[in-house]
């Protein structure tokens, strides 16, 4: 995955050489912002549109860091997404989660979970347009499609051992279709896409579960809405629907609701002051994450995200 | 693109082309008849429209993306034909008797990126006669579908 890293940050270095000859013409914002997993669209989910500025005949880069800070957990993202004329989405992204309230597992088994123990995970995605124009076919409801697929390996560290005991697997691919609408005379855009996957925390806690919990790939739906102020400010919400993979081993261990995962909400403002530069603020709520080490508490909190784009 | 400018001055004639069934199914981009005049007094009606064409063709003429396009034109005679389409299309009371968009395209480079370019400069034209954002869109929704008609290269 490092060797895909460098393969990517070479890319994107020719692909800024050549926009120094080439000016990319998407249409501002058109090009979406980078989700935390690297794809182009909302903050938690990818949508039908290509990263970058590149629209046909044109090559585009966009990079981006993210953060999101909850009651007791904090997520760094960075990554960056190559645009093949407006049509394939090439994107790597790493996650750095801020695991160091699991350290309370060693209360429930010797885990030996280190102290400030961090969980990284790195995304590459690839995404394919197939049909549509999110943007200028305004005369019809035929939204722009796209199908995707995000592979994901995740390094646990010293969690290693309760991902283990969960049964869990440290890669999985999900694979997604989006269709995404921009109704452009209601400066509203919609997004729906629909996700096969079988990840815990979006991969954070692995794939699948031992039995009792459900260990293969189920369909999950994600939503988004955007409402366009003007050119470069957009408000929003999204909501993704999570598998919940691992309550039921939970259960049959007698932990209760311990291990339950809840569906991730959001809602944002979004600021482009121009054509390569946007940022948004999203407060988040990510329901439950692990609720047997953190009270059963809701994680809501921030999420801010910058992304430069050519 | 040099014909880009036809090609949207065309526009009005494709629009009382288009069959009924498909003039229903453009309730989502707030067709005329939907719109009553309201779009069109939104705009200013013809002297607004003609203002706005008029900064229109300043701003196509000194962007280098578009200017090369539109120096060699009749800068006037295209300028008339965008406020007959503009007000066709914002279901003000005129018809556009240009010629046929797609085929007085077909013989010409027009990419993706010259379209959206021609669609920016518009927005900064609408923005400097204060037009609202959200009325904005509504005319950009009437003239986005003629990409497939314009765009001739990798649409």
């Amino acid at each position: 995955m490092k060797n895909t890293l460098s393969i990517l940050a070479l890319a994107s270095l020719s692909v800024c050489t050549f926009q120094a000859q080439a000016d990319t013409g998407k249409l501002l914002l058109t090009g979406g912002v980078s989700s935390i997993d690297g794809a182009a669209g909302g903050g938690l989910t990818p949508w039908a549109v290509i990263g970058s500025n590149a629209t046909s005949g044109e090559m585009g880069v966009s990079a981006f860091v993210t953060r999101t800070k909850t009651q007791d957990y904090a997520l760094t993202g960075y990554g960056a997404a190559v645009g093949i004329h407006d049509r394939v989405e090439v994107s790597l992204a790493r996650q750095d989660f801020d695991a160091s309230t699991a350290v309370a597992l060693n209360g429930i088994a010797p885990f030996g979970v280190a102290q400030s123990q961090h969980i990284k995970m790195d995304i590459l995605g690839v995404k394919v347009k197939v049909a549509g124009d999110t943007v200028l076919d305004s005369d019809s409801l035929m939204p722009q499609i796209a199908v995707g697929l995000e592979y994901k390996t995740v390094s646990p560290g010293s969690l290693d051992s309760v991902l283990n005991f969960l049964g869990t697997k440290q890669s999985g691919t999900d694979l997604y279709v989006s269709a995404t609408k921009l109704f452009l005379a209601q400066s509203l855009l919609v997004n729906g896409t629909l996700r096969y996957t079988n990840a815990n925390q979006n991969g954070l806690l692995g794939f699948g579960s031992g039995a009792p919990g459900k260990d293969d790939r189920t369909l999950v739906p994600e939503f988004s809405v955007a409402y366009l102020i003007n050119k470069n400010w957009a408000v929003g919400a999204e909501y993704r629907v999570k598998p919940n993979n691992l309550e039921a081993l939970g259960r049959a261990a007698g932990l209760g609701d311990a291990l339950a995962e809840d569906d991730w909400k959001d809602l944002f403002v979004a600021w482009a002051p121009n054509k390569n530069t946007s940022l948004t603020l999203a407060y988040v709520d990510l329901g439950r994450v692990v609720p047997g080490i953190t009270g059963s508490r809701k994680q809501t909190g921030y999420y801010l995200s910058a992304q430069l784009a050519f | 693109m040099k014909k880009l400018m036809l090609a949207v001055t065309a526009a009005s004639s494709v629009w009382i082309a288009t069959p009924a069934w498909a003039q229903n199914a453009m309730a989502t981009s707030a067709s005329p008849t939907v719109l009553g005049h309201s779009l069109y007094k939104a705009f200013g009606e013809k002297a607004g429209l003609v203002r706005l064409v008029d900064d229109f063709m300043v701003r196509l003429l000194a962007d280098p993306r578009t200017g090369l396009h539109f120096k060699p034109a009749n800068q006037e005679h295209v300028k008339t034909q965008l406020v007959d389409q503009f007000c066709a299309v914002t279901g003000g009371p005129c018809v556009y008797k240009g010629a046929d968009m797609k085929s007085s395209h077909s013989n010409l480079d027009i990419t993706k990126s010259d379209f959206n370019a021609l669609v920016e400069v518009l927005q900064f034209s609408m923005d400097a006669q204060g037009i609202p954002f959200s009325t904005q869109n509504k005319l950009l929704a009437q003239l986005a579908p003629m990409h497939r008609d314009v765009i001739t290269v990798g649409n």
